[in-house]
């Protein structure tokens, strides 16, 4: 369990303020944020490396705002991996052992780095020296090290930004394997949200020192509450506009209203009146070669600017008098001969639109 | 095209090499005049065998009490920022730009007898000016900002989050400078500490004004020079150089695994 409280301090450039966040035991939680938010200063923070101006630390129900970083059982596991260059991969990985257990140059007797490295298959690595390893090879070392003292929590600092994309992909699967044998409680931070999707039970985003949402990934991503993590999220068009005020008196609740921007007049389903964002998944979307008569839906005719294949599905970049995405399957999109050009008509639903 | 642009590169080449022979010639002339004879016959000489034993004692002690003081500066001023840093980095390299005639004079005023340092520490029992403490002390002086730049920039070398990862793990403080900062540094510090001896073992200036006797081996050839003209003082010479020389192949040794 991590539970933090209030949690503000500055290092160099980076600054975090009232940082409050819960990771229940054996949880997986990403901080995600864009460059220079102060994402690692906050674990740093954690693990006790820099002094807290405010704010408590909670590691497993104990308060550890003023112990020692060796005294929180934490494993850190950086971007850049950070191995111990002096020292052979079992004795980098055997670093954090209880003397005794540690493991002797000659190899011994089966130990806990042994059973480690096998669960991180690297077992083969060990006698090697460091210098020479793959950027994947150095990863699975750092965090066989991190692991090997069986710390309660574990910190990972965007430990897959540094690997090539194919074994990223397996280390990420591996990671979160690994999450669920030993459960850890795991807090990761990161850039990329799609790893977020794919990893964590619990999201929060981090905006210049700020927690500014946090969810489950698919509420994050479904209902970001502001244009800045709909579009770090990634969750599609985000039109500026204006809601205008309903037509009967000050409504209590949700009311259909009338959404204007960027040249678009949208119905929308709006909790209040006055400038927000539209955001509008580019799934939500439906595409047709010819206008729905009489439907409810908001209807846009446009034209296709671009096809870009994702696999399964089709991004359609569309010109609506603004740029709009839709995603659609690569069957319906070959289904009706889309093409550079095409004239079709996006729909979406009211309730479609989320505004923020 | 190519002919074009051998001309610049061979003048400088050739520019070079110049001054690599001027280097290297009165090198190997000495060397010339050594031979196994003229070693044994040197070394023969009572003083010099005692000036040798002096020197490297005393050059010793001077890199020893340097570490002692030097390495935690060299460590602070390679991984703490504190205000006044970049002042403290200056003074200590002080001594690099000041002659070291100057030096010993500057010495001689504040360990002497008279002064107010020197003479708590003669009360004390330890006298500068003319004994042996105060070669050391003129060593010190002179080797200092080579065995704290040398070491500050092997600590510096080692990244800090080294010791992170390692306090992570379970170490102190201690125990992460101990199994990882010092390990990593070692070839470095080593390296400026054996410079740091040698340029003690070359003191001359500083040494003759703060303590001519009993006589370093520097002061000895000096001695011979001045008393008996040049055949007296090539052996001798030639003692030092092959001294000098074995330092410098230990360095040589040491140093290029270090930037690897």
């Amino acid at each position: 369990m991590i539970r933090l409280e209030g949690l503000g301090l500055r290092a160099g450039r980076f600054e975090v303020h009232d940082i409050s966040l819960e990771v229940p035991g054996g949880g997986y939680a990403l901080i995600i944020g864009p460059t220079g938010s102060g994402k690692t200063t906050l674990l740093e923070a954690i693990a006790g490396h820099a002094p807290l101006q405010a704010g408590r630390v909670f590691l497993d129900g104990k308060d550890v705002t003023d112990l020692p970083p060796e005294r929180r059982r934490i494993g850190f596991v950086y971007q850049h991996y950070h191995l111990f260059p002096h020292l052979s991969v079992r004795e980098n990985i055997g670093y954090g052992l209880a003397r005794s257990h540690r493991p002797d140059s000659s190899g011994g007797s089966w130990t806990r780095s042994d059973e480690v490295a096998e669960l991180l298959g690297i077992s083969s690595l060990l006698n090697r020296s460091v210098r020479g390893l793959s950027g994947g090879e150095r990863q699975r070392v750092a965090l066989a090290r991190a692991l090997a003292p069986r710390p309660s929590i574990l910190l990972l600092d965007e430990p897959f930004a540094a690997v090539d994309p194919a074994a990223r992909q397996t280390l990420r699967q591996e990671v979160r394997a690994l999450h669920e044998r030993e459960g850890i409680t795991t807090l990761q931070v990161t850039h990329d949200f799609d790893e977020a999707l794919r990893l964590g039970d619990l999201v929060a985003v981090l905006a210049e020192g700020r927690i500014v949402q946090r969810g489950t990934p698919t509420e994050v991503f479904r209902f970001p509450n502001s244009a800045f993590v709909a579009r770090f999220v990634g969750s599609g068009n985000i039109i500026k506009g204006m809601v205008e005020p309903p037509e009967t008196g000050t409504p209590s609740g949700p009311f259909s209203g009338r959404f204007r921007g960027d040249g678009l007049v949208l119905d929308v389903v709006a909790e209040r009146e006055g400038p927000q964002h539209a955001v509008i998944r580019p799934e939500d979307i439906v595409l047709s070669l010819t206008p729905h008569e009489g439907s409810a839906r908001n209807q846009l005719p446009g034209r296709v600017v671009r096809l870009e294949r994702r696999g399964p599905v089709t991004l359609v970049h569309l010109d609506v008098g603004r740029p709009l995405v839709a995603a659609i399957t690569a069957a319906s999109a070959d289904a009706m001969g889309l093409d550079h050009r095409t004239h079709v008509t996006a729909s979406f639903k009211a309730t479609a639109i989320h505004l923020v | 095209m190519s002919t074009r642009s051998i001309w610049p590169r061979l003048l400088l080449a050739a520019l070079g090499a110049l001054l690599v022979l001027f280097v290297v010639g009165p090198v190997l002339r000495l060397l010339a005049l050594a031979s196994p004879m003229s070693l044994v016959e040197a070394l023969g000489e009572p003083e010099l065998r005692a000036s040798i034993v002096l020197t490297l004692g005393t050059a010793t002690a001077a890199t020893l009490i340097g570490a002692l003081f030097g390495l935690p500066l060299a460590y602070l001023l390679a991984r703490r920022r504190f205000a006044g840093r970049r002042m403290v980095q200056g003074l200590i390299d002080l001594p690099v730009v000041i002659p070291h005639p100057v030096a010993g004079i500057a010495l001689l005023l504040f360990l002497g007898r008279k002064s107010a340092v020197g003479g708590a520490l003669a009360a004390a029992g330890l006298e500068f000016v003319s004994h042996v403490p105060g070669i050391v002390a003129a060593m010190l002086f002179v080797s200092a900002p080579i065995l704290v730049s040398g070491s500050r920039e092997a600590f510096r070398v080692v990244d800090p989050q080294l010791e992170r990862v390692a306090r992570t793990l379970g170490d102190t403080g201690w125990q992460a400078f101990r199994r990882v900062t010092l390990p990593l540094a070692g070839r470095g510090i080593l390296a400026s500490a054996i410079l740091a001896w040698a340029r003690s073992v070359s003191e001359f200036g500083a040494i003759v004004i703060l303590t001519y006797n009993p006589k370093v081996t520097s002061i000895y050839i000096y001695d011979r020079f001045t008393a008996f003209g040049l055949p007296a003082a090539v052996p001798a010479a030639i003692v030092l150089l092959a001294i000098a020389l074995t330092v410098f192949l230990a360095v040589r040794l040491i140093q290029p695994m270090e930037t690897e």
